[in-house]
């Protein structure tokens, strides 16, 4: 998985102290509540309802645009509450994917237009592929590759999952580099090597 | 300074003890009923008519409900999109319905076209598509890649205590668009 280079105009991305790169046209809702470890890139249209519950997300972690992170919604004996989501480290979430999971463990690799749908468990090293339905509250097993609406397992991860996908957030990181305003002209445009990111 | 709706692009009607979200796209003339909470980025575009929102519904974020327009035809014909109590429309939903009836699900992801008419009780599953003229009856449920129909014995349940803790706890992290009494000066809102 061979990464171009992404660049971004400096004015429309936050840069945090933790190297956290959040794009000034997300939506994070309670942003008290949510906790980016460090080293993730959060590009435009996202939403993160830290509002709702509290929401964590790893180091490293990669989220597309239009993707929505939403805690999901829980019934206690005791009443009603949103539970808190945990997001692992070098986790890659695709375009407009929606996710409603109660956990996410780390290095998993969520295609674009998914849907995860509440109270889903997927543990570690795990994939979902392009438009899949997660329906409620299914565990995801380690390794596992789900597909299709509703998801179902059709295949195996390979045991470097974990080293494979570190490579693959740390270049999603490192790729995404800033371009300061006077140096982003048109010309750069039709660089073949690199896009310029659309905001 | 509060930040209100532009009074220009859209005229929302706040029934008192709904919970609306400032942060939307709201475009023309719409009623919104008691209890329903709309999140933060929900669009409600009333194009072709008033869109008019019964009590309890659920509309989350990027969910779209649109009283469109159809392509070429003149403008002066008025449609108006009567939505029922009770629905729930979840994350990035797209409802162009004729009209929409109680107590129904549009699971995340699901597009509803021009020309359907959807009764009460229906669920409309995660990324299907009905688009074709067509009427949902009471009680069906949409599901699957295949766009498997089957009939429900009974109706999806209701999201009372959602919607209350919803009410409670939004006013505390949006600012919330206030129930629109008759004649208040509106100011701009300022895009972020």
């Amino acid at each position: 998985m061979e990464v171009q280079d992404m660049l971004y105009p400096k004015s429309q991305y936050i840069e945090t102290a933790t190297g956290n790169r959040v794009s000034r046209a997300s939506v994070l809702c309670g942003s008290q509540h949510i906790v980016l470890s460090g080293k993730v890139i959060v590009l435009s249209s996202v939403i993160i309802r830290g509002d709702l519950a509290n929401v964590r997300i790893g180091r490293h972690c990669f989220i597309a645009t239009k993707a929505v992170i939403r805690p999901p919604f829980k019934k206690f004996s005791k009443g009603v509450a949103f539970f808190p989501l945990h997001i692992g480290d070098h986790v890659y979430i695709g375009e407009g994917s929606v996710v409603n999971a109660a956990v996410i463990g780390s290095y998993v690799h969520i295609g674009k237009n998914c849907v995860i749908g509440r109270r889903c468990v997927l543990k570690d090293c795990c994939r979902i592929a392009d438009n899949t339905v997660l329906p409620p509250e299914t565990v995801v097993p380690p390794f596992a590759v789900m597909a299709g609406s509703p998801a179902c397992h059709v295949d195996d991860l390979p045991e470097a999952t974990p080293d494979l996908m570190t490579d693959y957030t740390r270049s999603l990181y490192h790729h995404f580099i800033m371009v300061k305003e006077g140096q982003s002209d048109k010309p750069k445009r039709n660089d073949s090597t690199a896009k310029l990111l659309e905001i | 300074m509060t930040k209100q709706l532009d009074p220009s692009v859209c005229n929302v009607n706040v029934a008192p003890g709904a919970t609306v979200c400032l942060e939307g796209d709201f475009v023309g003339e719409i009623t919104i009923g008691a209890r329903t909470v709309v999140h933060p980025k929900a669009r409600i575009i009333a194009e072709a008519g008033p869109i008019i929102i019964g009590d309890g519904n659920l509309i989350e974020e990027q969910a779209q409900i649109i009283n469109r327009r159809p392509a070429g035809s003149e403008d002066s014909r008025q449609h108006t999109l009567i939505i029922g109590h009770s629905n729930v429309f979840e994350v990035d939903c797209l409802v162009e319905a004729d009209s929409v009836g109680d107590n129904n699900v549009f699971e995340a992801k699901c597009r509803v076209g021009r020309g359907v008419a959807v009764g009460r009780g229906c669920v409309v599953g995660s990324l299907c598509s009905v688009t074709c003229p067509q009427e949902l009856a009471d009680n069906s449920v949409v599901y699957g890649s295949d766009h498997l129909r089957r009939q429900q014995q009974e109706r999806p349940p209701a999201q009372a205590l959602q919607l209350e803790f919803l009410n409670k706890v939004l006013p505390n992290y949006h600012y919330i668009v206030k129930p629109k009494k008759k004649g208040s000066p509106a100011a701009e809102i300022i895009t972020s």
